[in-house]
């Protein structure tokens, strides 16, 4: 069983964040997406991955998984260039999966059972391919899987107006070799891309049985700055998180506070956990960092009230005014305008950015 | 639709007909890989089928 981890596209529901690097590296609890994916292809046993890039932020992921020693994987890198469709990002993968089957993971997407059950579902049988389905509340939003009572599914349905089930399918896929002649006789949809939901169907129409999986807990698609809020909330509220930085005498340090050990809270500051600060940065007196909030490498907080927010890194907060709800890109600088006259704000907002004052 | 890729003879990384033929002659994108990749190295079967449906291959 090989990986296939897709990590093009062009990240333009997070821009800015995404002006100057891949979705797929904004940290989610001061780890980017993309390794969550990564452990969850090691943990199912898939140590071979094909890493698919696009035009956007080649470089930068490479440079993060590197060969994937790191990790404990093997890391091929494939070249899509133009986003022609998931299916088309399928088929650039054929040399490297061989004869294989493949899981192929939305590099974006997060989940928290990762996904070892899918993995073994999908070789318990003689399965075409298996997908992964959650329960959703809106299933007119999404594509939808109908399943029989063993679980195989019948029918695939994009976003339907009347739903059979509620069962969505999410960005996680096993394919056996099949798939491939399937892409070769697939013809792009009316936006112009191969469709990954045809390839399944066309599978189906084959005569090759579907094996589904619904994944219990959280899953999360991190395209919006939203999602990487609610990720960042669902990371913190389940991981481990250790103190093994220095809190001064006089602070206030309460629930559970990921400290990376070049990190420091000095006296007078209040961190009040599920919360993640990564290595150099510093929480000073009169800073207040509320729940599900990380603050990412290099930054300093000077009597801010933050909360439900994610400082991406490198950066200065020294605002008497309250963040939350918020997501900072790397380098952002948030000063005070106090003492200035005339009283108002002062911004330098880059193309795409949202704020609400 | 036919995919056709090509892969670097040095280091393995694997490149789209697409992306070649958009850069007629490129640096192997491969991590540290100094291989020059050009779209002559598909074979002439490859070329000739995918300048024939090169709209395919566009957005």
């Amino acid at each position: 069983m090989k990986g296939v981890l897709l990590s093009g596209g062009t990240g333009s529901r997070l821009r800015p964040i995404t002006h100057t690097g891949p979705k797929q590296l904004v940290p989610v609890a001061n780890k980017p997406v993309l390794e969550y994916a990564i452990e969850d292809l090691k943990e199912a046993g898939v140590t071979e991955i094909g890493v698919v890039l696009g035009h956007k932020g080649r470089e930068e992921i490479q440079e993060l998984l590197g060969d994937g020693s790191k990790y404990g994987v093997d890391i091929t890198y494939i070249v899509q260039g133009n986003p022609l469709g998931l299916a088309h990002a399928a088929g650039c993968a054929r040399d490297f999966v061989g004869d294989d089957d493949f899981v192929m993971y939305l590099g974006d997407n997060i989940l928290k059972q990762g996904i070892s059950e899918l993995v073994e579902s999908f070789q318990q049988g003689d399965y075409g391919a298996g997908i992964a389905l959650q329960e959703v509340d809106n299933p007119t939003q999404f594509g939808i899987a109908n399943v029989d009572d063993d679980g195989n599914v019948t029918e695939l349905i994009e976003k339907p107006d009347d739903p059979p089930t509620n069962l969505a399918l999410i960005g996680i896929y096993v394919f056996s070799n099949a798939v491939f002649d399937v892409i070769e006789r697939l013809e792009p949809s009316w936006r112009g891309e191969l469709e990954i939901t045809d390839a399944i169907q066309t599978l189906l129409e084959d005569g090759n049985a579907i094996n589904s999986h619904v994944v219990r807990g959280w899953w999360k698609d991190t395209g919006k700055p939203e999602d990487i809020l609610e990720a960042n909330r669902l990371v913190l509220e389940d991981k481990d998180l250790a103190r093994e930085g220095r809190i001064d005498p006089g602070a206030t340090v309460q629930g559970r506070v990921e400290l990376h050990e070049t990190a420091t809270i000095e006296a007078g500051a209040t961190v009040r956990g599920p919360v993640s600060i990564a290595e150099n940065s510093v929480i000073e007196s009169g800073t207040y960092v509320g729940p599900y909030t990380s603050i990412g490498p290099n930054s300093t907080l000077e009597g801010v009230h933050l909360e439900n927010s994610v400082v991406i890194g490198d950066s200065t907060i020294s605002t008497t005014g309250k963040i939350v709800d918020s997501l900072l890109g790397r380098g952002a600088n948030v000063g005070r305008a106090d003492e200035l006259l005339p009283e108002g704000r002062r911004l330098v907002v880059g193309e795409n950015s949202q704020l609400k004052l | 639709m036919r995919i056709i890729t090509h892969t670097c003879p040095q280091c393995g990384t694997i490149v789209s007909a697409n992306e070649l033929e958009s850069s007629r002659v490129m640096k192997c994108p491969g991590l540290s890989c100094e291989s020059v990749l050009r779209f002559d190295d598909l074979s002439d079967e490859e070329q000739e089928f995918f300048v024939n449906h090169r709209e395919q291959y566009r957005l």
